[in-house]
């Protein structure tokens, strides 16, 4: 399910089946030219992935909306508001919350975060619309499948 | 006196345009409503297509097989390519069925043999949904229905697919 209106109400029925949250993470930052390109970049591959993921696994995840934070910002103080997102989705209750991102910054965080990071090495920069890329999407999605059901095992 | 008339006529054209141009808009903004009552029909009508999915139908074989492609749909604001996908196999009376891939509980992607457990079924790997070879679902697993079935179409040995409908409308 999508963060909007229609899905929500199927959300609200089916409480019970939805057990799973994703929330992709994106920078920002319009410092640096080269910087905010691919900031840029991440932001649409993330966009690409999530919304796949999102038509796979439909009936059991929610799509949560970027959450964005700057390249400059302070690591802890984000760790500590995300902290807040993941505790308000474990109320709900979400069992299984998936940050995704690219960004291997967050890498050493990890283990302070209260939700599972899924860091996926950045993919080459080509064509969003290749078929080269429709490929390495096709496959990146069915590796993360793969791997949130390991976590629903 | 020419000249007067001249510029009564300058002026008159410039109204003429003026109020062209607003009559203009305010068309615009009467159609809009009309246009959006009409749009969904007409929406449904170009995604009433059938698409060639690049299949031959000499490689349809009794084992159900996924098959992708794309189709342009106006969606709301936008125009865009949407993915579509189908497992098709023939069956024992040899016609070729082509099954919608969403699974009728909560709409997850269900794939053939998708769970080493149930062999000769389709899986849905969300809350372990099941349905047998002919797309009927397994009783006492989260799908009350069968899987929706593709409009099809075979043209010159290819398979055309057009939109899913629930069995027995197909
Ligand atoms: S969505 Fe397929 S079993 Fe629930």
């Amino acid at each position: 399910m999508k963060w909007r209106k229609a899905d929500l109400q199927t959300y609200v029925q089916s409480k019970e089946y939805i057990d799973t949250i994703v929330l992709p993470l994106v920078p920002f930052g319009i410092a640096n030219d080269e910087e905010s390109k691919k900031a840029a970049i991440q932001s649409e591959m993330i966009t690409l992935l999530s919304h796949e993921l999102e038509k796979e696994l439909t009936g059991r995840m929610l799509l949560a909306p970027h959450y964005s934070y700057l390249k400059s910002a302070d690591k802890q103080t984000e760790i500590a508001r995300m902290n807040m997102w993941a505790a308000e989705m474990k109320e709900q209750p979400f069992k299984h919350i998936f940050i995704l991102t690219f960004d291997p910054s967050w890498k050493k965080y990890e283990k302070e975060l209260e939700s599972t990071l899924l860091w996926l090495p950045a993919v080459q920069t080509g064509e969003l619309n290749s078929k080269e890329m429709h490929k390495t999407v096709r496959e990146q999605v069915a590796q993360m499948v793969e791997l949130i059901r390991a976590y629903w095992q | 006196m020419s000249d007067e008339k001249q510029q009564v006529s300058r002026r008159q054209f410039l109204n003429y345009t003026l109020t062209g141009v607003g009559g203009f808009m305010a068309a615009g903004l009467l159609i809009s409503p009309i246009r959006m009552a009409i749009d969904p029909v007409l929406k449904e009508s170009s995604a009433g297509d059938m698409a060639n999915v690049g299949l031959s139908v000499d490689d349809i074989t009794e084992e159900p097989q996924r098959i992708d492609w794309t189709i342009d749909q106006v969606d709301g604001w936008y125009e865009s390519e949407v993915n579509r996908a189908a497992w098709v196999y023939r069956n024992e009376n040899d016609e070729i069925v082509a099954f919608s891939p969403v699974c009728k509980h909560l709409g997850c992607v269900v794939s053939w043999e998708g769970s080493d457990q149930h062999p000769n079924e389709y899986f849905c790997p969300c809350h372990d949904g099941r349905y047998y070879k002919d797309g009927t679902n397994v009783p006492g697993t989260p799908p009350l229905a069968p899987l929706d079935e593709y409009v099809q179409e075979v043209r010159d040995g290819m398979l055309f697919l057009g939109e899913p409908k629930p069995r027995g409308e197909a």
